[in-house]
């Protein structure tokens, strides 16, 4: 079972530049040749203002933690079993988020091979005026 | 390059399957190339001699690259309508040499005030056939080429009321539970899937008719009892 004195732990909000070469590495390491994510005229012909981040993106943000301080274990012992972004808007090069992550759950949930512990931990991504750009909830499984 | 054709409210129908998504062989360099460009530096996923001393075969995949793969497969079909929520279950674990295919299929639409909104239900597997990830992803998108131009033009949008079908014609389909990481039996997670069919009966093909004399008019679909809300909607507009 994960420590429950990590149950509520919540990060200073740490900036995250969204830079036009970060989001082109991304699209590449996916294989994504999305003219969206490389083509600032083409993203603009569509309606955006700059090139688009593939909407996994924030994972490569940093909260300023690490996880084996968020969640108390070493991140060897964690798996990903979820994620869910949900966007008030797309992610842009030129943006600078303020992310902040807050651990929201800490419990048991019945696996195959007997109770797993796991972990929610719960992303905010907000713009400079403060303004909400995404939620990302993670939810991660101790092994 | 001219930007594409959008993809539209008002021609996207309830089991409308998408155009599946098969991606290059998920070998070591994309590995190494995602660590890096996710920042996402787990042991488990970039030291190999690590992962055989816990009794892995080597290291494993990143669960997110098959979210990630699942955004491709919708943003392509999409043709540029940004996502609104991408959420994705990882039941499997994926290893280098991995080959991963993604599948999708319209699971709901639905308009309300003017916002339209299509949501799918993505699948990833891997060469054997075996479920690895699974989940849903909503699209926000523009009724229609006019109520594009409409919003373009900073007037108010069409008013289209489509309730949510998978609501009234079939309980959504039971995501498979949310149980740990490693392996669970792909059978029973590939049952939801065909749960989600009768949706498919809904064919909203009625609903498509109000699209031609759209004038901004309201039109206020009345809680429907229980099937054929698009009919109900059809005759409101008569």
């Amino acid at each position: 079972m994960l420590d429950l004195r990590y149950l509520g732990k919540v990060t200073a909000p740490t900036p995250n530049d969204v830079e036009r070469g970060a989001i082109r590495k991304f699209a590449e390491a996916l294989g994504d040749s999305n003219p969206l994510y490389h083509d600032a005229e083409y993203a603009r012909a569509n309606g955006f203002s700059n090139v688009m981040a593939p909407p996994t993106f924030p994972l490569s943000f940093s909260c300023g933690v690490e996880l084996k301080d968020l969640l108390g274990v070493p991140a060897r012992q964690l798996l990903l079993a979820d994620v869910s972004f949900e966007y008030e808007r797309p992610l842009v090069a030129g943006d600078r988020i303020l992310v902040t992550s807050k651990v929201s759950d800490i419990n048991e949930r019945p696996g195959p091979a007997g109770k797993v512990s796991v972990a929610v931990v719960e992303d905010e991504g907000r713009d400079d005026l403060g303004k909400l750009v995404y939620r990302l909830r993670k939810t991660w499984v101790l092994r | 390059m001219p930007p594409p054709r959008k993809l539209y409210f008002e021609n996207v129908r309830i089991g409308d399957e998408l155009p599946p998504l098969t991606k290059p062989m998920i070998d070591r360099i994309q590995l190494a190339r995602y660590a890096g460009a996710a920042n996402d530096f787990s042991p488990l996923q970039v030291d190999d001699a690590l992962a055989r001393s816990v009794g892995m075969t080597s290291v494993v995949a990143p669960g997110p690259l098959s979210a990630a793969f699942a955004g491709q497969l919708v943003t392509d079909w999409a043709r540029g309508t940004p996502i609104k929520k991408l959420s994705m279950k990882f039941s499997r674990m994926t290893w280098p040499g991995d080959i991963l295919s993604c599948k999708g299929r319209v699971f709901d639409r639905w308009g309300e005030n003017g916002r339209y909104h299509v949501e799918l239900d993505v699948r990833a597997e891997n060469q054997k056939g075996e479920l690895v990830a699974r989940g849903s992803i909503i699209l926000k998108v523009f009724y229609s080429f006019e109520d594009e131009n409409r919003a373009r033009a900073g007037q108010p949008p069409l008013i289209v009321n489509v309730p949510r079908q998978s609501i009234l014609e079939a309980p959504p389909a039971p995501m498979p539970s949310p149980k740990q990481t490693r392996d669970m039996k792909p059978a029973k997670a590939a049952k939801p899937v065909k749960a989600a069919a009768p949706a498919k009966k809904a064919k909203p093909a009625k609903v498509k008719k109000p699209a031609k004399p759209v004038k901004a008019k309201v039109v206020k679909a009345k809680k429907p009892a229980k099937a054929k809300p698009a009919k109900a909607q059809k005759k409101k507009k008569r």
